[in-house]
């Protein structure tokens, strides 16, 4: 028996009660509400039968339901009751089916909302970022509370014209971040750095505790680095400060892409040919452990222009850490990987190009994000000891000129900056491993 | 190697395989291990022969010196009256004729589920890409994969990961499937789902299969003859005939031939277990 319309608010109510749709925005549950409708029922009132085709979705609004699994499903609890707010008949929803698993049987009198699935699909897929969130959910409720095998519980995947594969990155992605606005993790990142400026401020400009009277206090620091004419001569407003910075990157830019050019085929190299890796490894490992601060001597001697000084002991650090990660990367990848590829015929370079590459990179990314890390901290040491410009340089000429806060500004920027090539070199890594993000997000939910 | 393109009534002419004699020593530190004892074994064109022995007898030993990851120390193995390999030979070369479909799965995880599909006919250079890609999607969506070509394996479950494999080695027109253990980690319920998909596999498309279990009732329920191996060295104990008509389905499970087969091969193969308990072996 059909209710009249004009009880969308109730069917809205019913939406919000169930599990996929708990964080759904008004404005999708009022187009879901929009093709529901809701129905009553009377006690033992059969809903449909096992088999029948699956094409209507129930979410309980009021009063229970009697929930039965055929048996070739191999669910391990057949039987279930499901309550207001539960979800029922989702096996429209499902990978590859199109009939019923199950009968349902109202047991007291109940009020249903009923949604076709096939339009309750088409409005998901017309949201891309939500859409595809609310899916999960369906597919999450489904594993949690009916006990039927995971293989038969995997929910359809949203497609559909406008769900382009660079699109659904982008949903992707833009379901992540709202998942990470969602958790307590970056508000808990807030309270930490709070907790870090406020004790830096407390020690230093209320306590002036032993140790901290002599240092630049927070306030002192943000009012030099804000200044439009600051006391020590370096300010976001200064031009001079951006030059140091753009000077570091741009070091930090060379030795950096040097590094992965020369590293990440050593390393593959290495990895693919145990002869190869004979000859060097080595040699590469008696290398690998000298300081870089050992090298400034004899890269002076060798580097006229103090530059290439710079640059070649930026590169020597990163170069290290990103041929090893690289070797290890190639020999951690599965031999059944190898052995399938030439079975499928796949010819020795073909399996370089399709095996080794592909299955080596989750290491390689791993190595470049130390490599660009290692870059920072070595480009620094080598900009204390020569160079001209660059925030190594910086923090060091304002110890000389007794310029404190200057020193803190310097760092703080290299910290900033130090932590968006790092951040860059991630977002690099999860474009070209979408493979390994999916996989890695579905573990997550 | 040149492939004749065929379809339907020609494959039953492909794959037969002829095991003479294969003697596999291990010698890695100046201890000599026989894994393979004079193993000969005759599998017909178009047979699903089970192999089943306790679980490091040294019958994945005999499938990697068919499939060419291994050599054999003596002995001859012959697909369709070429010699794969030999004492002169004693590696045979990997090849899309014989494709294994692995213990763990080996479906490369940084291609979707289409591009592992298409990445034989492409890498051999047999199938243009657009061709590939169409026939890849016709075939899975014959193993009741569609819908899934565009998910990474990682997304799927474990069963239809396994389907996505035996179809990608069928894109090859194989002469012969070589399986070893394939679904060992699957659960037993999924595991009954699989062996029927694989046998509706099997009756479309007819390829030998050289199938390694140590599940005693997968191996009779799928196979036209059981081969019951010796634990390490390893060779033909006992060969069975399953009388049981194909095409199959699971009801044959509860039928009293299969009871009977059940009894009269068990004693065997417990037998075998325990002498490998006995002399712990290793895994492998």
């Amino acid at each position: 028996m059909e209710v009249q319309a004009g009880q969308e608010h109730e069917a809205r109510a019913a939406l919000r009660e169930s599990a996929p749709f708990r964080d759904a925005s008004e404005r999708l549950l009022e187009r879901i509400a929009a093709v529901a409708r809701l129905v009553r029922v009377e006690q033992g009132a059969r809903i449909y039968g096992a088999g029948e085709v699956a094409d209507d979705l129930y979410i309980v609004a009021s009063g229970r339901v009697e929930h039965v699994f055929k048996r070739e499903v191999g669910a391990r609890e057949a039987l279930k009751r499901i309550g207001p707010g539960g979800v029922f008949g989702w096996a429209g929803l499902l990978l590859g089916q199109s009939a019923r698993l199950a009968s349902a049987t109202a047991v007291e009198p109940a009020t249903l909302l009923r949604i076709p699935a096939e339009d309750l699909v088409k409005i998901l897929e017309s949201e891309p970022v939500e859409g595809a969130a609310v899916m999960d959910r369906f597919g999450q409720m489904i594993q949690r509370d009916f006990t039927v095998p995971t293989f038969l519980a995997q929910v359809r995947r949203l497609s559909g014209a406008p769900l382009t594969e660079e699109m659904s990155r982008f949903s992707l992605t833009m379901y992540r971040i709202s998942l990470w606005v969602k958790s307590p993790r970056p508000y808990l990142m807030m309270i930490g750095f709070a907790i870090f400026l406020g004790t830096w401020y407390l020690a230093v400009e209320v306590w002036r505790l032993p140790r901290f009277r002599d240092m630049p206090g927070l306030t002192v620091v943000v009012k030099e680095w804000l200044s439009p004419n600051p006391t020590y001569g370096l300010s976001v407003y200064t031009a001079e400060y951006y030059q140091h910075i753009w000077v570091s990157i741009w070091r930090v830019t060379q030795a950096f892409f040097l590094a992965t050019a020369l590293g990440v085929p050593l390393g593959l190299l290495m990895g693919w040919s145990p002869r190869f890796k004979e000859y060097v490894f080595p040699i590469f490992e008696m290398l690998r452990p000298i300081p870089i601060l050992a090298w400034v001597p004899l890269a002076i001697v060798m580097f006229i222009a103090t530059e290439s000084a710079v640059i070649f002991l930026a590169f020597l650090a990163s170069f290290f850490a990103t041929a090893l990660n690289t070797m290890l990367g190639v020999q951690s990848i599965d031999e059944s990987y190898v052995r399938a590829a030439h079975c499928l015929g796949a010819k020795r370079w073909q399996v370089f190009r399709h095996v080794i590459i592909p299955g080596a990179l989750p290491f390689i990314f791993t190595g470049l994000q130390i490599s660009i890390g290692v870059c920072w901290f070595s480009l620094v040491a080598a900009e204390m000891v020569s160079g001209q410009y660059g925030l190594g340089y910086v923090i060091n000429t304002s110890y000389v000129m007794v310029r404190y806060p200057t020193i803190i500004i310097g760092m703080a920027t290299l910290g900033i900056v130090g932590y968006a090539t790092s951040a860059l070199v991630r977002i690099a890594g999860d474009y070209l491993m979408q493979w390994r993000v999916r996989e890695l997000a579905l573990s997550e939910g | 190697m040149e492939m004749t393109k065929s379809s339907g009534a020609e494959v039953k002419t492909r794959g037969h395989i002829l095991i003479e004699d294969v003697v596999k020593v291990y010698d890695p530190e100046g201890a000599a291990v026989m894994a393979v004892d004079h193993c000969s074994l005759e599998i017909e064109a178009g047979e699903i022969c089970m192999i089943v022995g306790p679980s490091g007898c040294g019958k994945t030993t005999l499938l990697n010196a068919i499939a060419g990851f291994h050599e054999i120390t003596s002995g001859r193995i012959l697909l369709d009256g070429e010699v794969l390999c030999s004492a002169q030979k004693p590696r045979a070369e990997p090849g899309p004729d014989r494709i294994v479909v692995f213990q763990n799965g080996a479906l490369f995880p940084w291609k979707t589920n289409l591009e592992n599909v298409v990445f034989g006919p492409v890498m051999q250079g047999r199938m243009t890409k657009a061709e590939a890609l169409d026939r890849g999607r016709a075939m899975m969506a014959d193993a009741g994969l569609a819908g899934v070509e565009h998910n990474y394996p990682g997304e799927v479950s474990s069963g239809m990961r396994r389907r996505v494999e035996i179809v990608r080695a069928l894109m090859n027109n194989p002469a012969v499937l070589l399986l070893d253990e394939p679904y060992r980690a699957l659960d037993s319920l999924t595991k009954s789902v699989m062996h029927e998909a694989l046998l509706e596999i099997y009756y479309k498309n007819k390829v030998t299969i050289f199938f390694i279990t140590h599940d005693l009732e997968e191996a009779i329920f799928l196979g036209h003859r059981v081969a019951i191996m010796t634990t390490r060295p390893c060779k033909p104990k006992k060969l069975l005939t399953v009388d049981i008509p194909h095409p199959r389905d699971y009801s044959v499970l509860t039928s009293k031939r299969f009871r009977e087969l059940m009894q009269e091969t068990s004693e065997a193969v417990h037998e075998e277990a325990r002498k490998a308990f006995q002399a712990g072996e290793r895994e492998g």
